[in-house]
C-alpha cells in the first residue's frame, strides 16, 4: 500500500477545519485518518463479511476523508457502462441521487470513461463537461457536479469497476485520485474474495450433484439390472428343481437350497440399493421418503410434515440426507428414546429441524457425518446449525433456500 | 400343473379348486426384461394359468389390457420410458377402464404411498415385490388369491408397519400372537388362510380377529379388501 500522495497540499476538499492547523501537522492527521481508515477497511476484508458491507463501509470511509458529497463504487459493464454497485452520500439537505443499480455511459471526458479507457486514477473537472453537448454532461450539470475522481478496481488482471467521489464544492485537490487507489486494493481483495466463494459453492454443489446422480444410476442398474437377472436366474433354478425326475430326490433338494440362498442374496441387494439412493425420494419426494425413513429408524420419530409440493431435486435429497444422519446420531449415539422431525415450507425457504432427547453434546467440528452434511446444505446457499449442549439432547435446524419458477 | 413347493410337496394351486370356473385365468404380462417375462409366463403357463399377451411398456399393456380384456394383469412398475413409475399409471387406467380385471404390480422395492394408491383402487390387486415370484408355490397361490378377487401386499411392507416404532404404541395392547394375526390381515390373508399359515381352526382365527379389532377400535369390514385397507391405514397412522 503506498503512501497517499505527498506533494498533496492538503485533504479535504471542502473540509471546514483545514486551515485551524499548521501544514505539516494537517498532513500528518491526513495521513493518519487514512491508514485509520484503511486499517477498518482491512479488518473488514479480512473478516470475509458480505462485500455489499465491506463497499458501504468503504464508500462511507472515501466519502470522509476526500470531503466528498458523493463517493462509491462502480462496475463496467460489457455493454459500454459503469453500474453503481454501492454510493454513499453526505447527510444533508441536498444528496447527490447515485442509487445503487445507476447506470451511466462512459464518455471519455468523465472519470469512469477516463478510467476504462488508461486503467489509471483519474480526476476530472467541471471544464471537461460544461460546454459539452450530451445528456451524460446535461445530468453531471443539473447535479451541480463540479470535480470527481476515480481509481481502477482491479480483478486477477480485470479491469472489474472503479471506486470514486464527487463533489459540488471546488475541486477536489490534486492527489485525490491516488488516495482513492489506496483503496482499490482492498476492495480488490473484497470482490476476489466474494467471488471465490461463490465459485467454490457453485462448484461444491455440481461436485454433490454428481455424486448424487452416480448414486442415482447405480441403484438403477441394481434394481433393473442386477436384481432382475437375479430374479430371472431364480426362476429357471425353480424350473430346473421341478423337472428334477422323482428318484434324484438329493439333487431337487440342493438346487431348491440354491434358489432360497438366491433368494436371500437379491434380498440383500435390495437393502444395500435403498442404501445407495432411495428410489421413494425420486418416485414420491420428500414426505413419503422421509415416513418410509422414520418408520424404518431402531427409533420411535415423531413426523411433523406440512403439506409440500415436490422441490428442486438437490433439495429434496439433503433435506433425506439431513434427517437421515440425524436419526442414526441420535441412536447410534446419543441413545435418544425420541426424535422430533419438523418439516416446512415457507418464505421461499425449506425448514427443517430433527430434535433428539439424547445425549447430546454431539460437535459437527469433530469429525462426525455432521460435517458432510453442512457441506451439502452450504453447498446450496442454506444454512446448518447445530445445538447439543451435553445432556440436553440435540437439536439441528436447516434452512434451504428454494428456486422459484 | 402341480407346483413343487420348496419343501418338494406338490401342491395344486388354490384357484383350480373353485368349482364353477375351471378355466384357467387369462393373463397378460408387462415387463420391459424379456427374459424375466418369459421366465414368468412359462411359470404361469405351467401353473394353471393361461399367458395371453406379453407387453414391454404400459402403452402395449393397455393396447393388449383393452382388447383381450384379461382376468389379470401383471405389471412391473418401471417400465420405459422414464423407469420410474410407468405401471402405477397404467395399473391406474385399467382400474378406471375396466375395474373387473385383478392387477398385480411388481416392484424392486415396496412403498406404502404407492401400496395403498393401488389399494384404494378397488379389490383384485395385489402388491408384491419382485422377488416374490422365485418363492413359487407361494407365488402362484397369491397369483390366484388374487384372480379371484383378494387383494395383497407384500409381507415385507407389512412387517416395515408393524415394526415402525411409536412412542406409545397402540399395538402394544396386543398379544405377540395377535400382532402376528394382524400382519396376516394385512397382507391380505383370509381367517381360513391365517388358520391354515398359524396351524390353528378358523374358530380360533375368528376369536383373535374380533379381539384385535376391539382393542385397537376398528370397525367391522365387510370384505378381506376393506379389511386390508383398514388395517394398513391404522398402520400407517398409528
Amino acid at each position: 500500500m503506498s503512501a497517499p500522495g505527498t506533494g498533496a497540499d492538503g485533504g479535504r476538499a471542502a473540509a471546514a477545519d483545514a486551515g485551524r492547523d499548521p501544514p505539516g501537522q494537517a498532513r500528518l492527521r491526513q495521513l493518519a485518518e487514512e491508514q485509520a481508515a484503511l486499517r477498518r477497511v482491512a479488518t473488514l476484508v479480512a473478516r470475509g463479511i458480505d462485500p455489499a458491507e465491506i463497499f458501504s463501509a468503504v464508500a462511507e470511509e472515501i466519502r470522509q476523508l476526500l470531503g466528498a458529497d458523493n463517493a462509491g463504487m462502480s462496475r463496467f459493464e460489457p455493454d459500454g457502462t459503469s453500474v453503481v454497485v454501492v454510493g454513499a452520500d453526505r447527510a444533508g439537505s441536498d444528496p447527490v441521487p447515485l442509487p445503487a443499480g445507476t447506470r451511466v455511459e462512459l464518455r471519455d471526458w468523465i472519470p469512469s470513461g477516463i478510467v476504462w479507457r488508461t486503467g489509471r486514477p483519474t480526476q476530472a473537472d467541471e471544464d471537461l463537461w460544461s460546454t459539452v453537448s450530451d445528456p451524460v454532461a446535461d445530468r453531471l450539470r443539473e447535479l451541480g457536479i463540479r470535480s470527481a475522481a476515480a481509481s481502477p478496481i482491479i480483478i486477477e488482471g480485470r479491469l472489474w469497476g472503479i471506486v470514486s467521489a464527487w463533489t459540488r464544492r471546488g475541486r477536489f485537490p490534486p492527489g485525490a485520485a491516488a488516495r482513492l487507489a489506496n483503496f482499490t486494493e482492498l476492495l480488490a481483495t473484497a470482490v476476489g474474495n466474494a467471488e471465490s466463494r461463490a465459485e467454490l459453492a457453485a462448484s461444491r454443489a455440481r461436485i454433490v450433484a454428481a455424486a448424487d446422480e452416480t448414486r442415482r444410476r447405480i441403484e438403477r442398474d441394481l434394481h433393473d439390472g442386477t436384481q432382475q437377472r437375479l430374479v430371472s436366474l431364480g426362476l429357471d433354478l425353480r424350473l430346473a428343481q421341478s423337472l428334477v425326475p422323482a428318484e434324484l430326490r438329493e439333487l431337487e433338494t440342493e438346487i431348491g437350497r440354491i434358489a432360497d440362498e438366491l433368494s436371500g442374496v437379491v434380498e440383500d441387494l435390495r437393502e444395500i440399493a435403498r442404501g445407495i439412493h432411495p428410489a421413494i425420494l425420486s418416485e414420491g419426494g420428500l414426505g413419503p421418503a422421509l415416513r418410509t425413513l422414520a418408520r424404518r429408524a431402531a427409533i420411535a420419530v415423531e413426523l411433523d410434515i406440512a403439506a409440500m409440493a415436490r422441490l428442486e431435486e438437490p433439495i429434496e435429497v439433503a433435506a433425506y440426507y439431513v434427517v437421515s444422519e440425524a436419526l442414526t446420531n441420535a441412536t447410534k449415539h446419543a441413545h435418544a428414546s425420541v426424535v422430533r422431525v419438523a418439516v416446512a415450507d415457507r418464505d421461499d425457504c425449506l425448514h427443517l429441524s430433527v430434535c433428539g432427547d439424547g445425549a447430546g453434546g454431539a460437535d459437527p467440528a469433530r469429525g462426525s457425518g455432521l460435517i458432510g452434511l453442512r457441506d451439502r446444505v452450504e453447498a446450496l446457499g442454506g444454512s446448518f446449525e447445530v445445538s447439543s449442549p451435553p445432556g440436553e439432547g440435540t437439536l439441528i435446524s436447516v434452512q434451504l433456500p428454494l428456486r422459484r419458477h | 400343473m402341480l407346483v413343487i413347493d420348496n419343501r418338494g410337496v406338490a401342491t395344486p394351486p388354490e384357484t383350480a379348486e373353485a368349482p364353477e370356473d375351471r378355466r384357467a385365468p387369462r393373463v397378460v404380462l408387462a415387463d420391459d426384461d424379456i427374459l424375466l417375462r418369459e421366465g414368468l409366463a412359462s411359470l404361469l403357463d405351467r401353473s394353471g394359468f393361461d399367458v395371453v399377451g406379453q407387453a414391454g411398456n404400459g402403452v402395449e399393456l393397455l393396447a393388449q389390457v383393452r382388447s383381450i380384456r384379461p382376468e389379470l394383469a401383471i405389471i412391473d412398475i418401471r417400465m420405459p420410458p422414464g423407469h420410474a413409475t410407468e405401471g402405477l399409471q397404467a395399473a391406474r387406467v385399467i382400474r378406471a377402464e375396466m375395474p373387473g380385471t385383478a392387477i398385480i404390480v411388481l416392484s424392486a422395492h415396496v412403498e406404502v404411498e404407492e401400496a395403498m394408491e393401488l389399494l384404494a383402487g378397488g379389490e383384485g390387486t395385489g402388491y408384491l415385490l419382485k422377488t416374490r415370484v422365485t418363492d413359487v408355490a407361494e407365488f402362484i397361490e397369491t397369483v390366484g388369491r388374487i384372480a379371484a378377487g383378494g387383494s395383497v401386499v407384500d409381507p415385507s411392507l407389512v412387517q416395515e408397519l408393524i415394526r415402525a416404532r411409536r412412542r406409545r404404541d397402540p399395538l402394544d395392547v396386543l398379544s405377540p400372537r395377535e400382532r402376528e394375526v394382524l400382519a396376516l390381515m394385512a397382507e391380505g390373508a383370509s381367517n381360513a388362510g391365517i388358520a391354515r399359515r398359524i396351524f390353528v381352526t378358523e374358530g380360533t382365527v375368528e376369536k383373535h380377529v374380533r379381539s384385535i379389532l376391539t382393542k385397537l377400535d376398528l370397525p367391522e369390514s365387510e370384505t378381506e379388501h376393506r379389511r386390508v385397507l383398514a388395517v394398513l391405514r391404522f398402520l400407517e397412522t398409528r
